[in-house]
This record gives structure tokens, C-alpha cells and sequence, in this order.
């Protein structure tokens, strides 16, 4: 494996290319705002400069290894051209953080902290330009804050390919600019462009202004959104920056989703779909047991329902593709011999959304498919019509389908009409409240964590299965 | 821009296969040749007929000065204003220009005979100043040229 | 006369450049000779011998390019002649397309046999009108006498030749930046590695040279490497287009011999300058030489022309270059800090907006020196422009950016006189003036 230096240091190329993978690799952080490892590279920024001992000072995104290359990263010139380059960027740029979404977690803010840090050179009037251009129903952008580095561009060209985004004019006229008969609302995966912009250029209109980003704090989770599984952070308050003046569903609220960065699922993006689960799991949750529409304490529905589960003959479980492995194991474990199980498709997809893509986009818009006929079989549900109980957990079966005579129990997390039609219906947490695995379509086991409480009156299906496999009167 | 495609076919011969959007550039030239500006419907042509996406079209509109999307004047006068050309007369020339038509660059007359544009180095730095009337360069041009040339505009 | 003459050894009548003028003249002689008795690398090895170097502004030698090409690889390769002449003050290759078409049409095609090439260019720059109709006419007349096309004069050797004519974009001069408008998108010149010997055209290697280059190749091989190193220096062989404008009597395009006393050019066979004026500067090679790399076109000052021969390495040596061969003559009582402003907002223009420096830089340096002539100039503009200047050289992908820096700091250090009283005073030094008069 060919041997470079850096800084002196001897470092090992591995499978790199360029100097600038070769130096982040090894702990050597360069700079940059083009340069992206799944974007083609344009060496455009120009900020990636490092110092080719005898060859002078270069851009490092574009600069091949090679056995015995010696590299500084630090040197005078380098950093003298680094600051200079800064002073470009920011010359038109309007440097209004204090009104900016991305103050904090903005590039070109850190670089000009680390390595300029100088008030302007220039006292020019600043260059203007187009400020809140909609780029789609969910993005605005801002070409005064735009630094042109065409990740965005570059992103719709060779990742999403919609083509939306191209780059008009020239010079420092050149502005980011949607195709003219179309918007970025086009591209199913447009949400990334905000977390690949290296400034506050590109932003998204459901988090405009909602928060500033160090009060804030992500949880890793997983989109339930499709099998795909993508990896995702929800961000919500800090639990230290939580305010006592607001509600509780303010402080908890999930303000934004960004992906998680895995290579062995989602790599660097999610879909826009996955952007909005903040509403998913938003939607108005149901917090009452139930009898017949009856408010009834949880331990009565518990044992009403181990009742029947005991007293009932033919019995049939519709499990839901969106509970976890650990739910799922627990289900099997505690109820399935009890059962004839089918798993059932929680969610179909939505009008407008796209059903499957080459990309990430999977036709099956459930999370735990995967993991859910491992264990109960992928044969259609076949429910006889002499079935005395039907258990149906989750979202997506259709009530008056199942036989007449037959009673219902109803594990449900959501506010819905049919919750008061059930026998029994028992409230259940969700995903945000727990910790918990899915598995995707391709077997990849990830992760999600808590992020809100579970509110009260609601239990989780993992401590209810083996509630339910009791003998009625036991404990709750 | 459908009755230039056998035009474009033409031309197709003596490029290597495969590489047709190679024709984005002269197709483009060549339609405004015909139309005096690109249209949408010409845009929406190219993106049928060379199958590239109408991105990259509108992207290289903007990028050459020479193409333009919406219609000027019958008369195209472009005037360098580069370094050889100035030291040669062209900003009296231009001021000549911008007296006589009552339009500054970028303009077009009332009357939309005339449009008046400065140009970069036209290659004429030899035989300057130059005006650029529409294809055509008048080179060496002096007051009472003008005087001429305006009069066969019309 | 300025020496002995390669592309121009001819008289030029009304039918010149006619395929059967050219053919009286010898022309596609050495196409015929190098088909029937020459290998392809014996063709690249003769321009090697010959120390021809390119004629766009960078002054690389041509043969050494070439052989950044294995003629044999099985790839398809390419060959572009820029014609994108469109550095300010060079109008040569004009000459060449306007005058002597067959030249560039036979070299073009000993070029592309010597490198495999079956599908050749010409990237003609878009504004010109003239030079694209004689080149057109002659691309169709070799055509017609089956030297372009399939199995050129029955050896087997085929080669196709597309005129592309640009749109308006003086960075496509460069030579990377103009296969992004052949591919059918934005010109941006592209970052090195790969050469585009490497990856070029399509992705394919690709060797671009500037017309006057290509068009000296037949000359070479009619009439032998040590021919054409007998003529100009031993250094610089050959002989230059030399296109000169500005303050001078005889405007044109001369061909000047290599190792040529300047003084003798400029006062004897341009007649000197116009109104009998004394010399002040000289920008030897196009204001930026064709947007490539090196200090070139650095402004001379008069005395420094008065002691120097038109060659690169004597020009080299002070600091400056032939480029692109646009001699831009000017005379005493100009006021340079408006021909900078001119020059800054020609970069300014131009730039293509890819990289950081030159989008932001020469927008700046234009801003700051268009307040100067408005006569709100402050001290700290000479500093800013020499900063803005500096942190142009060498950062760019292209030498746009590098062009602007040169030329502002040429300007700067030559002339620092006139830009100081122009900010103290509110006014030029010479009332603004850029003609001769």
C-alpha cells in the first residue's frame, strides 16, 4: 500500500485517490465546501488547498495520491491562500447569521472562525440578489447566501438525476436556478440539498425559523417509511434547553429530519418522505382503552381481552408490519400459538407519492416487513368466516372486511374512527417512544431510539403480549 | 424548429455516433438563425430531438452572450469597446451611436430597427473600431462611414 | 521585412485561398508523402525534431504534446484546432482561416494521422462571420476532392472534420473549457489531472492546438524538420504571426521570424506610431495570452522594447511573453488606469464564474477600479488590487483569473504613478485618454 506524508507524518493511502480522502481519513482535516465523497468532484471552492512539498500549494479534492508524496496541510502559504479564499466567498456574501437557520451548524461560519477570522478587506457595496426564490413547495433559497459551490446542482444531476437545479448566467452574475417548467417539488429526494448546502443558501420552508439548531438535539431512528430502513436523526429540543413555559408536545415536538448517515442502507441521503415524519408521528394519538367505544381503564381492556383470547374459538392475528423485531419476538413468543398469523401491510402507498424508485424508494411502504414474515409467513391473510376473534394490530386493516361474527381486539396508536368499533380496542406507543429494531428489505438490522415520552394510559406492545397470553384477573 | 432537423441530421454525418448532444451549441445557433431568437417550443424541440435534459439547454443559453431568448431589433449594431478599439475611436463611435439612435447599449428603438450592444474583442483590433451589423463586421469605421452604413439599415 | 515566411509565403490575391491555389503552392504534397511513405509516429517524431512550440500563448512544444498520445491504444482519440481566437488584441488566426485555409486543413490532417484521430474539429469562435465562410468553403472543396472522409487518396486513412462555431464565450479559448461547448454544455475548463491527452473530448484523449500551430505542420513536413529549425532562434524555431494594433501606423498581421529585433518591427516594418509619439508600453502577447498559464503578456515598458528581439525565451526572460501574439502598441499620453479598467472589466465579463477567486476577485478588482475613475479612488485600492491580484495567481483552474491578476499588477508596478495621482487628484493624469490624437 503506497506510503505518503502528511504533515510529516507517514499515513497510509488505503484505497484512496485523492489527497483530501487520504488526509480526512487519517485525521488531518482539510477544508472544503465542493468537494462531497458522493459527488463528482469540480475543484471549484477552491479552499481544499494544501502545500505539495516542491510542487507549491494546490487543491487537494483534485490532487492525486502517490508513493512518497510529501504534504502539508498547515503551512504558511497554505494558510495565507485558505484566508484569501474566504475573503472571496465572503465578499457578496450578506453575512446575516443572526437571522440564518443554518448559523451553527454553517460551513462557511466554522472556516471563517478557524481560518480567516479577519473583517472584510473589501468596502465595496455588496453584490445583490434573489432572496426566499421558491425552489418547490418545501424549498426556499437564498442566492445572496449561495457560495456556488453546485452541490445542489450536482446532486439533482448524478443522485436524484431529476435535473431539476442548473446553474444560469456567468461570472458573479451566476446564480442556482430550478429548470423553468418544472420545480424541485419534481425530486423525491429534494430535501437533500439543504443538508448538502454548505451554507444557509438552500432552506427548508418547514423548519424556517422554527429553531435555532444549538438548542437542539437528534435522536438516531429509522424511517418507517418504506422497507428501505433508512437511518435517520430527529431533532428536537435539547433536554437542557427544554422550556417550562411551553407544553410538553412543544418541547418533544420532532422539528426536522436529517438522514443518518450508513453506508450499508441509505449512504449519505432519505427521501422526502422520510424528511416529514415529524407529521407522522405527530398525528393525534389515542390514549383510551376502550370497550365498545367505552372509555375503560387499560387493565379492564387487558382483561377483557384476555378473555376472549382465552374463551374464543377459531382466532386469527393480523400483525402489523410496524412493530419491532423486539415486538415481534415478543408477539411470536407470548400469543402466537394462540393465533393463526398473517402479516398484514400496515401502509399502502400514499396518492402522489412514488412507489418505488431506483434509488432508496421501495414499493413496500412498511419498515418490518422483513422481520414480520421471518416469523408469521408472507401468505395473504385468509381469515375463515367462522373466525370468532380477530387481533388486529396496528394501522391499515379494514374493519368491514373481517367476519361478521367475530369479535375484534384493536392494538392502535392513532386517534381513528374504528378504534371505537373494536371489542376492545387497547392503546399502544410508537416508534418515538421506545428503543427498538427494524429490518429492512435487504436484512440490515438498525436501530431506533426514544425521543418522547409515552403518554399516559398508552402501553407498549412488547410489555402488553404477554399481558394478553395471562389468564384473565392475573396482573397488569 | 422541426424543419431544421434535416438540417441537423445533416450536419450528424461527420460527428463521431453517440455524441449528439455535441449538436446542442450549433442547433441552437442555427434556429436563431432562422427565428431571430430561441423560443420555449424551440427549447422543448431540442430536448426531443437531441435527448438532453432542458436543463442543460437553458443552462447554456445563459452562458453564451451570442444566444438570446427573446426577439431584438432588425438591426443588430454591436460595438467592441476592448482595448485596441478604445484606443481606436470606439467610445466616440459609441457615443456617435447612442446620440443618433436616442438608445444606450442594451436598448432597442422605439421603431425596433435598432438594437445597440458593446461587445468584447471582436478579433478586428487591426482594422479598428469595429461595429458588428448583425453577421457582418465594418471595420475601420469612421464618422462619415457611419453616416452611410445607418442609411442601407432600414 | 521581417524575416523569412512559413504560413505567409505567398501572394495574396482574390483566390488565394482557393484548394487549387493552394495545390499550385505545393499544398497537400506532404499529405500525399506522408500517407503513401510515413508511420504515424514518424510524422509525430518530425515535429518533435522541429522544436515547433505552441503558437496559442503557452508557447508548450507541440510534439511533445502529440506524444502524450498512443496513436495504437484503440481508443478513439481526438484533434481540436482552436480557432476561439478571442484574447484581446490577437486576431492572427484569422489571417490563417481567412488567407490560408488548406494549411490548416492538410496539417489538420497529417496531425490526425500521426495520432489516430478519425473525427477532427475546428472550434471556430462564434462572432466570426468572414473567416468561418472561407474556412467553410474550404472544408467543403477538400471534401469534394475526397480529402476528408473514408479512405482519404485510396490509403486507407479516413478522418472526418466538423466546424463548430462557439457562441460568445472568450474562456472556450481554453482549450479544456472549450470541449464542455462541443459536449453540448457550459464551458468550464477543467482541473488537471487528468491532461486531456489523458481524458479529453468524450472522455477520450484529445490533443487541442491553436490554428497557427496546426497550420505550420505541413510546412514541416513538405520541406523537413531542419528546415523549419533553420528559421527564428535555436531556441524559439520558426517564425510567429505576429497581429499588431493600438497606437501604431500599419495595423495588422505581420509574420516575424523568431530572434527579430522588436525596435526594427515595430518603427520600420509597422511603420511606427501614429502621430509621432513616443512609446510608453507595449502588451507583447494578447492583454492575457490566451487565458493560459504564465506571466504573460506583462506589460513592457519602452525602453525595455527598444533592447529586445520578438522571441520566448528573450521575452521570458523580462518578465513577460509572445502569448498569443497580440501586440497591443501604446503611445505616450494614454492614460493606463483607464486601459486597466477596460482590461478588468473585459476579466470581469468573461470570467465563467467556476472558481472562487476569479468569479469574485475580478468583479472586485472591476468595481474598485471603475470608483477610482469616478474619482472615489482611496489610497488602500492599490493594495487591494495587487491582494485581489495575488490571490489570483495560480489559484484558478484556468489562467483567466491569473490573466486578470497579471495584468492589473503589470499596470500597477509599471504605471503606479498614474493610478496614485488619479486617486489623489479625482482625474486622470492624461485627461482620460486612450487615443492617439
Amino acid at each position: 500500500m503506497p506510503v505518503m506524508f502528511i504533515n510529516d507524518q507517514p499515513v497510509d493511502t488505503g484505497e484512496h485517490r485523492t489527497v483530501l480522502q487520504v488526509a480526512l481519513a487519517n485525521g488531518f482535516y482539510v477544508p472544503h465546501f465542493c468537494w462531497h465523497p458522493e459527488l463528482s468532484i469540480v475543484g471549484n471552492c477552491r479552499v481544499c488547498v494544501v502545500e505539495q512539498e516542491g510542487r507549491g500549494v494546490g487543491i487537494a479534492c483534485n490532487m492525486p495520491v502517490a508513493e512518497g508524496l510529501r504534504i502539508q496541510t498547515e503551512s504558511e502559504p497554505v494558510r495565507a491562500q485558505r484566508k484569501a479564499m474566504l475573503q472571496f466567498i465572503l465578499l457578496n456574501h450578506p453575512v446575516d447569521c443572526g437571522i440564518c437557520d443554518k448559523a451553527g451548524e454553517c460551513t462557511l461560519q466554522d472556516y471563517h472562525y478557524a481560518y480567516n477570522g479577519a473583517p472584510a478587506l473589501s468596502h465595496e457595496p455588496k453584490l445583490h440578489s434573489t432572496k426566499f426564490f421558491p425552489l418547490s413547495e418545501r424549498i426556499i433559497l437564498d442566492n445572496e447566501r449561495c457560495i456556488l459551490c453546485s452541490r445542489c446542482v450536482r446532486f439533482t444531476r448524478e443522485i436524484s438525476k431529476s435535473n431539476v437545479l442548473g446553474m444560469e448566467q456567468r461570472g458573479d452574475g451566476m446564480r442556482v436556478r430550478p429548470v423553468e417548467d418544472r420545480t424541485l417539488d419534481d425530486d423525491p429526494y429534494s430535501d437533500n440539498v439543504i443538508d448538502l448546502c454548505p451554507v444557509g443558501a438552500l432552506l427548508s420552508r418547514s423548519f424556517q425559523y422554527q429553531a435555532r439548531v444549538w438548542y437542539l438535539e437528534p435522536t438516531a431512528s429509522v424511517c418507517p417509511g418504506c422497507a428501505r430502513g433508512c437511518t435517520v436523526q430527529l431533532w428536537h429540543r435539547r433536554h437542557e434547553w427544554r422550556l417550562k413555559g411551553l407544553d410538553g408536545s412543544h418541547n418533544e415536538r420532532i422539528l426536522r429530519v436529517t438522514p443518518l448517515e450508513n453506508p450499508r442502507v441509505n449512504g449519505a441521503w432519505i427521501c422526502n418522505k422520510g424528511r416529514d415524519l415529524g407529521a407522522l408521528f405527530g398525528r393525534p394519538r389515542a390514549g383510551q382503552a376502550l370497550l365498545k367505544g367505552r372509555p375503560v381503564l387499560l387493565a379492564e381492556a387487558i382483561d377483557a381481552a384476555r378473555r376472549l383470547v382465552r374463551g374464543a374459538g377459531r382466532r386469527v392475528a393480523l400483525v402489523s408490519s410496524w412493530g419491532s423485531n423486539e415486538e415481534l419476538r415478543a408477539f411470536r413468543n407470548a400469543l402466537a400459538d394462540r393465533f393463526t398469523s398473517f402479516v398484514k401491510a400496515d401502509h399502502r402507498p400514499g396518492e402522489g407519492e412514488v412507489v418505488e424508485d431506483d434509488l432508496l424508494i421501495r414499493a413496500d411502504k412498511n419498515p418490518n416487513t422483513h422481520a414480520a414474515q421471518a416469523l408469521f409467513g408472507n401468505a395473504p391473510a385468509d381469515i375463515p368466516d367462522d373466525t370468532e376473534l380477530v387481533l388486529v394490530w396496528g394501522e391499515g386493516a379494514d374493519f368491514s372486511t373481517l367476519p361478521r361474527g367475530a369479535k375484534i381486539v384493536h392494538l392502535g396508536a392513532w386517534l381513528q374512527p374504528e378504534n371505537g368499533y373494536a371489542d376492545v380496542f387497547i392503546p399502544i406507543s410508537i416508534q418515538t417512544e421506545r428503543h427498538g429494531h427494524y429490518t429492512s428489505f435487504e436484512g440490515v438490522v438498525s436501530a431506533f431510539e426514544p425521543c418522547q415520552r409515552r403518554p399516559e394510559g398508552v402501553i407498549d406492545a412488547e410489555t402488553l403480549f404477554p399481558l394478553l397470553a395471562a389468564p384473565p384477573g392475573s396482573d397488569t | 424548429m422541426k424543419h431544421l432537423i434535416p438540417e441537423f441530421e445533416h450536419l450528424k454525418k461527420r460527428l463521431p455516433p453517440g455524441h449528439d448532444a455535441t449538436l446542442l451549441v450549433p442547433c441552437l445557433r442555427r434556429v436563431q438563425e432562422d427565428r431571430g431568437f430561441i423560443a420555449d417550443s424551440d427549447i422543448d424541440g431540442l430536448v426531443e430531438y437531441l435527448g438532453v435534459p432542458r436543463i442543460q439547454i437553458e443552462e447554456v443559453l445563459s452562458f453564451y452572450g451570442m444566444l438570446r431568448r427573446a426577439p431584438i431589433g432588425r438591426w443588430h449594431l454591436q460595438v467592441c469597446h476592448n482595448v485596441s478599439c478604445s484606443m481606436r475611436g470606439a467610445e466616440r463611435l459609441l457615443d456617435d451611436l447612442t446620440g443618433r439612435l436616442g438608445i444606450q447599449p442594451g436598448e432597442t428603438t422605439p421603431d425596433r430597427r435598432f438594437t445597440l450592444s458593446t461587445v468584447e474583442c471582436l478579433g478586428s483590433c487591426g482594422t479598428a473600431p469595429v461595429l458588428m451589423v448583425n453577421e457582418a463586421y465594418h471595420e475601420n469605421l469612421s464618422a462619415a462611414d457611419l453616416d452611410a452604413l445607418l442609411e442601407r439599415l432600414d | 521585412m521581417p524575416g523569412r515566411k512559413v504560413l505567409m509565403d505567398f501572394e495574396v490575391t482574390p483566390d488565394s485561398h482557393s484548394l487549387a491555389a493552394y495545390r499550385a503552392r505545393g499544398g497537400y504534397q506532404a499529405l500525399e508523402k506522408a500517407l503513401r511513405t510515413m508511420q504515424p509516429r514518424e510524422v509525430t517524431q518530425e515535429i518533435v525534431d522541429s522544436g515547433l512550440q505552441g503558437r496559442g500563448g503557452a508557447a508548450f512544444p507541440a510534439g511533445r504534446k502529440w506524444q502524450g498520445i498512443d496513436p495504437d491504444d484503440g481508443q478513439p482519440h481526438y484533434l481540436i484546432a482552436n480557432a476561439d481566437e478571442g484574447e484581446p488584441g490577437t486576431f492572427k488566426d484569422r489571417w490563417v482561416l481567412e488567407y490560408n485555409p488548406h494549411a490548416l486543413l492538410e496539417s489538420m490532417l497529417l496531425a490526425s494521422y500521426a495520432l489516430g484521430v478519425r473525427h477532427a474539429f475546428v472550434y471556430i469562435r462564434g462572432e466570426y462571420d468572414i473567416p468561418w465562410r472561407r474556412l467553410d468553403a474550404a472544408v467543403e472543396e477538400a471534401y469534394g476532392e475526397g480529402l476528408f472522409g473514408e479512405d482519404i487518396l485510396g490509403s486507407g486513412f479516413s478522418c472526418d472534420l466538423f466546424v463548430f462555431r462557439g457562441a460568445g464565450a472568450y474562456v472556450c479559448g481554453e482549450a479544456s473549457s472549450l470541449l464542455g461547448s462541443i459536449e453540448g454544455s457550459r464551458a468550464y475548463p477543467r482541473n488537471r489531472p487528468p491532461r486531456m491527452t489523458v481524458r479529453g473530448l468524450y472522455q477520450a484523449p484529445t490533443v487541442v492546438n491553436n490554428v497557427e500551430t496546426l497550420a505550420t505542420i505541413a510546412w514541416i513536413l513538405r520541406n523537413g524538420a531542419a528546415a523549419f529549425r533553420a528559421i527564428g532562434t535555436e531556441r524559439s524555431p520558426g517564425t510567429r504571426l505576429i497581429s499588431v494594433s493600438g497606437h501604431i501606423r500599419n495595423p495588422g498581421v505581420y509574420e516575424v521570424e523568431l530572434g527579430y529585433s522588436w525596435a526594427k518591427f515595430l518603427h520600420e516594418d509597422c511603420g511606427g506610431l501614429l502621430c509621432n509619439k513616443p512609446l510608453k508600453a507595449v502588451i507583447p502577447g494578447g492583454i492575457s495570452s490566451q487565458v493560459l498559464t504564465g506571466k504573460d503578456a506583462k506589460v513592457l515598458t519602452a525602453e525595455e522594447v527598444e533592447c529586445l528581439t520578438l522571441d520566448h525565451e528573450k521575452l521570458r526572460s523580462a518578465g513577460s511573453s509572445l502569448g498569443s501574439g497580440g501586440m497591443i502598441v501604446i503611445a505616450e499620453g494614454t492614460c493606463m488606469v483607464r486601459l486597466l479598467q477596460i482590461m478588468l472589466r473585459f476579466y470581469h465579463h468573461e470570467s465563467c464564474g467556476q472558481c472562487t477567486p476569479c468569479r469574485e476577485g475580478t468583479g472586485w478588482m472591476h468595481r474598485v477600479i471603475d470608483r477610482i475613475v469616478a474619482g472615489e479612488g482611496r489610497p488602500e485600492d492599490i493594495d487591494t488590487l495587487h491582494h485581489v491580484a495575488r490571490y489570483n495567481d495560480g489559484t484558478t483552474i484556468c489562467g483567466l483569473g491569473d490573466a486578470a491578476g497579471y495584468a492589473a499588477t503589470a499596470m500597477l508596478d509599471n504605471f503606479r504613478d498614474e493610478f496614485e495621482y488619479f486617486i489623489e487628484h479625482g482625474r486622470s493624469k492624461f485627461g482620460g485618454n486612450l487615443e492617439c490624437r
